[in-house]
């Protein structure tokens, strides 16, 4: 053993460092990746870290605020004939609710008010609310996911659980554990992009943790692609320094450093350069990429005019298709609003227009242009919405709690079975049930997976798993322990797997 | 429940052969590789290997070491076993060659076990001195040669201040060569107390906003000037930790003692319409018990929340005995979104409040010393003063104890409502000093058992956090992590020497950082040696060089340019951000969706007082690697992005920097030869070498060529030396 364990620290950069032999000591892991050249990072990344990779790059569309399953996926029409009367004891029994609700004297039966439509996917078909008319006819190309769960009932512990794998703030995202794990194949654009997408309904928090590195160095951040001001922060010069001015600045710069490199013999210097050039690099990308005047009409047509828009959820999205066009492997966009505890027809309706047509025509988008086969397209939020209704129910307008016990995701391309659904409800959407309609309570486990649900951790271990990334092996130490996205659980759902 | 006992790490027989060194070639690997099954938490009939009597047991005819026949033991049989190996073939974790011919050592050497290094009581070095300790493992290469003046100056002066050396001490320093009455002169300087409190603001999660769901606004900056006063006061090591755990329970604590224990209240909190109060009572009171564990035991102990620790011995209802000390505070577990989230008191609300508050407190002393007399009259001004003074304090969270405590019970794997058995009582680890006899079973007492000479970690982790602020790297390399998993120390002896030097110092802190500055170890050269293979700097064979925290890059460019506003303490003070960074993530209703910028001179303090949400950080602090202070963080990270560079050049605070040395070379000398020196001497605490002349020249004459103007010209040089490593690595 290494006398003062210096390679401990974590198992990815040990690989890495001992590919080059300790002269690279002291890189960061992006630095490392570039010096490793096109042949190495093939080897690494491309074809999968710890198997090949079905998915190449993913794109995550993340609904902040618990999108309601019963409203746009999960299909009950028993829960019509109940309408307005209390659920069931059985059917909660013993879940503990949100200080929201949990003062109410009923729980009230709330039927969706939305008319749902068979349509026919790779297997029995699929069920989908008048609320995604677009979105319907790509079900061919999905797979929806009706048993996703959690453990967690409000949004914050939820999402940071989702995003980070624990409820309790500090983790690195998931972002940024495929950074780290991928690396950054890009010469001119960061690796890791974030979009937050416009939404009449803005109201629960996101929070920096959320793309944040955590305990990993700040490269593996997610990289904030803005609608308003610079794109990028601060990547517009002074208003008074041209390009050129800031090329004569650059070389000034770099012949500083080099002298400074002299002075200390830091490796890490020149790698600064390196990150100098790329920013450089990054002011006429950018631009390129934010310019959508290539774009055809039948692209705006497809995706609709508010791809027009800056900061739409269409042009987010848009915007996530030029940039994986443009080599980046990993982008994410949040659309807030979906947490509809009053008023959730309104809301939900106005949050369903906004991303309807541009899923549907991601998808479509991705497929033409044959990238769909190793792009991963992942849907969803980090919980669902309940059964019965919050506050005053009417047939026509009514709100609904949080919902942790099951929850409707769907995923597409990147070697995810294309037209299926995975895993059943009880007849109020309440609990997970077996084929035959017998509730399940699945638990995290670390030993056995309940076949027909869908973890957090599960859906994870499955996106790292379709990236070529062995969720159990894709560690980093800090604090002695060896950290994983998945914590201790998480299985991969071979059944979802082309 | 049935109490676990430790029976752990005790001594097994002496044999006479020398096998390899227990505590640092064989725990590391035992730990790392066998005691996720075979450690403190291992099913009931597992074998242990934590212990000697555990790994001697007889198991039915054989056991995992025989202290008989070592050949015969079942550990050795199975690493080598390639049927049946141990770790099994599934494991995750499996040994490499090296390692199973060390353990093959260790157990034919008798399999000694000996304690883990950091749960025994420093010893008492003979003799020591950094330099001794440190030249010791150099194997006779010897130090490098000292760095030369200006780069010394300019690096101790970034090491205890944060800033640059002023120019008088530069220069006075460069003549006389006199490096102790500069160091003075720094420890001296109101600066000191800024730079060091920043270590701490990070370590205890200092923020100014509550960090969950709505983030509001929270009244907590007095604690943040009160940190920067003790360090600059250099009160005692001991009280500013008992101060911070405990000053509600001292007796009449002083406003000062009181403010402190807001360290009590640095958690992140909710009010989140759904939440469950019994939930985030629960987790508040993890967050508290994990940092108190990470800043003064450097152990992690999120493990032990849940279930017995897999790698140190630390039993799962020691994390809850430890959980109780902190659990009868009376704040309500929601925090009601309120800046006000009681219990609050009223405290001085800037650094000149602080003086005129101590003042005060002194005058008063003064007349009680004074006796019997008539001094009603005296008395009444002074009752006067105070009564002026506490309508300018302002509010700060604190700790108070509840008059009946509240019952701790273990929760099932952390589960708030899954609690088991019987209250525990309030304790520490058995692993480490018992708790002092005499000391309350509270807060207090707890900081006596911190504090105490026994306790084994607390001072060799803090010298190693100080350690790695002077040097940028500690002894031990995983400061937050002491325990069985994490690295072993560079230089034992070192540690040992200064943690206990520490104590005895009577906690001097400023002592100790001038004893770590004016060593020949610090003082050497930064040069990478060619005749010393060691990258990282173990051996400190070489001067410290790294990338400097976000803090400090943006201080040193306001320096620079002439617009740093010295002015100390008060409320978060909101510098130019980019629109709509908060809104794009914001609630509605939180009171800190919109940010506006302050506009006067407020905006060029020190970026110890930038206000500091914990979501959503300033992005000029986030991007170079500061913490977002939800969670605790004693190692920041040092990243290395274009997104750096892009805000090194066009951040307009760094505009505004730029511009301002341009105006003030300008406007201070008369020919651009001058002004590139002074250029270096600002970044650099020296003259340009003739390359740098050269490279300057150019890049002005382009600017110019280019049709800008004088000042514009220079802003583009000045811009570009500011985000040179000339300026941002400490070397």
């Amino acid at each position: 053993m290494n006398e003062f364990g210096i390679f401990q620290e974590n198992g990815l950069s040990q690989t890495r460092r001992q590919l080059f032999g300790r002269a690279a000591l002291g890189l960061g892991t992006a630095s490392l990746a570039q010096l490793m050249g096109p042949s190495l990072q093939a080897a690494t990344t491309s074809e999968g870290m710890h198997h090949k990779a079905t998915a190449k790059r993913v794109i995550y569309l993340f609904m902040s605020g618990g999108p309601s399953q019963h409203d746009m996926w999960d299909y009950k029409p028993k829960m019509q004939e109940m309408f307005g009367k209390d659920l069931p004891e059985y059917v909660r029994d013993g879940q503990r609710i949100t200080g929201m609700t949990s003062r109410q004297k009923t729980l009230p039966v709330c039927p969706s008010k939305y008319k749902f439509t068979r349509q026919e996917n790779n297997q029995d078909g699929v069920w989908v609310s008048e609320l995604l008319p677009h979105t319907a006819k790509v079900v061919k190309d999905l797979c929806v996911v009706h048993t996703t769960f959690t453990e967690a009932i409000n949004h914050d512990p939820a999402i940071t659980y989702i995003q980070t794998g624990s409820q309790i703030p500090g983790r690195p995202s998931m972002g940024s554990w495929l950074s780290y794990g991928l690396g950054n194949v890009n010469e001119n654009l960061p690796g890791y992009v974030v979009m937050h997408a416009k939404s009449s309904h803005a109201e629960q928090s996101l929070f920096g943790r959320l793309w944040g590195s955590g305990f990993m160095p700040s490269e593996h951040q997610g990289v904030l692609l803005r609608s308003q001001g610079d794109p990028v922060l601060y990547l517009g010069n002074p208003k008074d320094v041209s390009r050129s001015d800031r090329r004569n600045q650059l070389d000034a710069l770099s012949a500083l450093n080099y002298e400074q490199h002299q002075r200390l013999g830091d490796p890490e210097i020149l790698s600064r350069i390196k990150q100098h050039e790329m920013a450089y690099r990054m002011q006429t990308s950018v631009p390129e990429l934010m310019d959508l005047s290539s774009e055809s009409d039948e692209t705006f047509k497809l995706y609709g005019e508010e791809a027009r828009q800056a900061g739409t959820f269409s042009a987010c999205c848009l915007n996530a298709r030029r940039l994986i066009e443009r080599g980046v492997r990993n982008v994410q966009i949040f659309h807030r609003g979906w947490d509809a505890h009053g008023n959730l027809p309104r809301e939900h309706e106005s949050q369903c227009k906004d991303i309807d047509q541009a899923c549907a025509a991601l998808i479509i988008d991705l497929k033409r242009k044959g990238m769909l086969e190793d792009t991963l397209v992942v849907w969803g939020g980090e919980f669902g919405r309940t059964a019965y209704c919050q506050g005053g129910l009417k047939k026509e307008n009514y709100g609904r709690d949080h919902h942790p016990r099951c929850f409707t995701t769907w995923m597409a391309g990147g070697g995810v079975k294309p037209g299926i659904t995975y895993g059943k409800t009880d007849d109020f959407g309440y609990n997970i049930a077996d084929a035959d309609g017998n509730v399940l309570k699945p638990q995290p486990d670390k030993e056995k997976h309940t076949p027909g649900t869908m973890h957090i951790h599960d859906l994870n271990a499955t996106i790292l798993h379709l990236l070529g990334i062995d969720h159990k092996k894709l560690t980093y130490r800090y604090q002695g322990r060896d950290f994983r996205l998945t914590d201790i659980h998480g299985h991969v759902i071979k059944e979802l797997l082309a | 429940m049935r109490r676990i006992a430790i029976a752990c790490l005790l001594v097994g027989p002496i044999w006479s052969e020398e096998g390899p060194d227990f505590s640092t070639e064989i725990l590391p690997i035992l730990s790392n590789k066998c005691f996720a099954c075979h450690g403190p938490d291992a099913k009931k009939d597992e074998v242990r290997l934590d212990s000697y009597e555990g790994a001697t047991e007889d198991l039915g005819g054989y056991s995992a070491i025989d202290s008989e026949k070592p050949e015969d033991g079942e550990l050795l049989i199975r690493i080598h076993d390639e049927k049946d190996p141990m770790p099994p073939e599934d494991a995750e974790k499996q040994l490499t060659k090296a390692e199973r011919e060390l353990l093959s050592r260790w157990v034919k050497s008798g399999g000694r076990y000996a304690e883990h290094w950091a749960f025994v009581k420093p010893g008492i070095v003979e003799g020591g001195s950094i330099d001794h300790l440190v030249e010791a493992k150099l194997d006779g290469k010897g130090f490098a040669p000292e760095a030369d003046r200006h780069t010394l100056a300019r690096r101790v002066a970034l090491v205890l201040t944060g800033l640059p050396p002023e120019r008088g001490q530069l220069e006075a320093y460069v003549k006389s060569g006199d490096f102790e009455k500069l160091v003075d002169q720094l420890l001296g300087s109101e600066r000191f107390g800024e730079h060091q409190a920043r270590y701490w603001l990070d370590a205890v999660r200092y923020g100014d906003t509550h960090g969950l769901h709505l983030d509001n606004k929270r009244g907590i900056y007095p604690y943040r000037d009160w940190v920067v006063k003790a360090f600059n006061e250099n009160l005692p090591f001991d009280d500013f930790i008992t101060w911070q755990l405990a000053g509600d329970l001292l007796e009449n604590p002083t406003v000062a003692q009181r403010v402190a224990t807001g360290y009590v209240r640095m958690n992140v909190s909710t009010a989140e319409g759904g939440a469950i109060p019994a939930e985030f009572q629960a987790k508040n009171n993890f967050d508290r018990t994990e940092n108190f564990g990470t800043i003064f035991l450097g152990m992690t102990l999120n493990c032990a929340r849940c279930h017995t620790h897999k790698y140190d011995p630390i039993v799962h209802e020691e994390y809850y005995q430890l959980m109780a000390f902190f659990n009868s505070t009376s704040e309500s577990p929601m925090d009601g979104n309120k800046y006000e989230y009681k219990p609050v008191m009223k405290a001085p609300a800037n650094a000149a409040d602080w003086r005129r508050w101590d003042a005060y407190l002194e005058k008063r002393e003064a007349l009680k010393a004074k006796g019997e007399g008539d001094f009603v009259e005296e008395a009444k001004k002074l009752d006067e003063e105070k009564s002026n003074l506490e309508k300018a304090f302002t509010t700060t969270l604190v700790a108070e104890e509840l008059k009946k405590k509240r019952e701790t019970k273990v929760l099932r794997r952390g589960e708030y409502n899954e609690p088991m058995g019987e209250p525990v009582s309030r304790g520490v680890f058995e692993v480490l000093n018992p708790f002092p006899k005499d000391a309350p079973k509270n807060r207090l007492g707890l900081a006596q058992w911190t504090t105490s000479r026994e306790n084994p970690l607390v001072a060799r982790v803090l010298v190693n956090r100080f350690w790695q602020s002077v040097f940028g790297a500690g002894l031990v390399r995983s400061p937050e992590d002491f325990g069985l998993q994490g690295r072993q120390p560079t230089h034992p002896k070192l540690l040992d020497w200064l943690a206990v030097d520490f104590q005895e110092s009577g906690w001097d802190y400023k002592g100790l950082m001038k004893m770590m500055v004016m060593s020949k170890t610090f003082r050497q050269d930064s040069l990478r040696r060619a005749d010393l293979e060691d990258p990282e700097n173990l051996l400190l064979g070489r001067g410290p060089s790294y990338r400097l925290d976000a803090e400090v890059i943006r201080d040193l460019g306001l320096w620079t340019g002439g617009l740093l506003d010295p002015t100390m303490g008060g409320e978060g003070v909101k510098p130019f951000q980019p629109g709509g960074m908060w809104a794009a993530l914001s609630h509605p209703g939180s009171n800190t969706k919109k940010y506006v910028a302050d506009k006067d001179q407020r905006v060029f303090r020190r970026s110890l007082y930038v206000y500091w949400k914990r979501t959503s950080p300033h992005p000029m602090m986030t991007l170079f690697d500061a913490p977002s202070r939800e969670v605790s963080c004693v190692r920041r990270t040092s990243g290395n992005t274009p997104l750096q560079s892009l805000a090194l050049f066009n951040e307009p605070q760094r505009v505004a920097m730029a511009q301002g040395v341009a105006s003030r070379l300008l406007a201070e000398k008369k020919n651009d030869a001058e002004r590139v020196n002074q250029l270096f001497q600002w970044i650099a605490c020296r003259d340009a070498s003739e390359h740098e002349r050269t490279v300057c020249l150019k890049l002005l004459k382009q600017a110019k060529d280019a049709k800008h103007d004088e000042k514009s010209a220079w802003s583009q040089l000045a811009g570009a030396a500011l985000a040179s490593d000339t300026t941002i690595l400490l070397y």
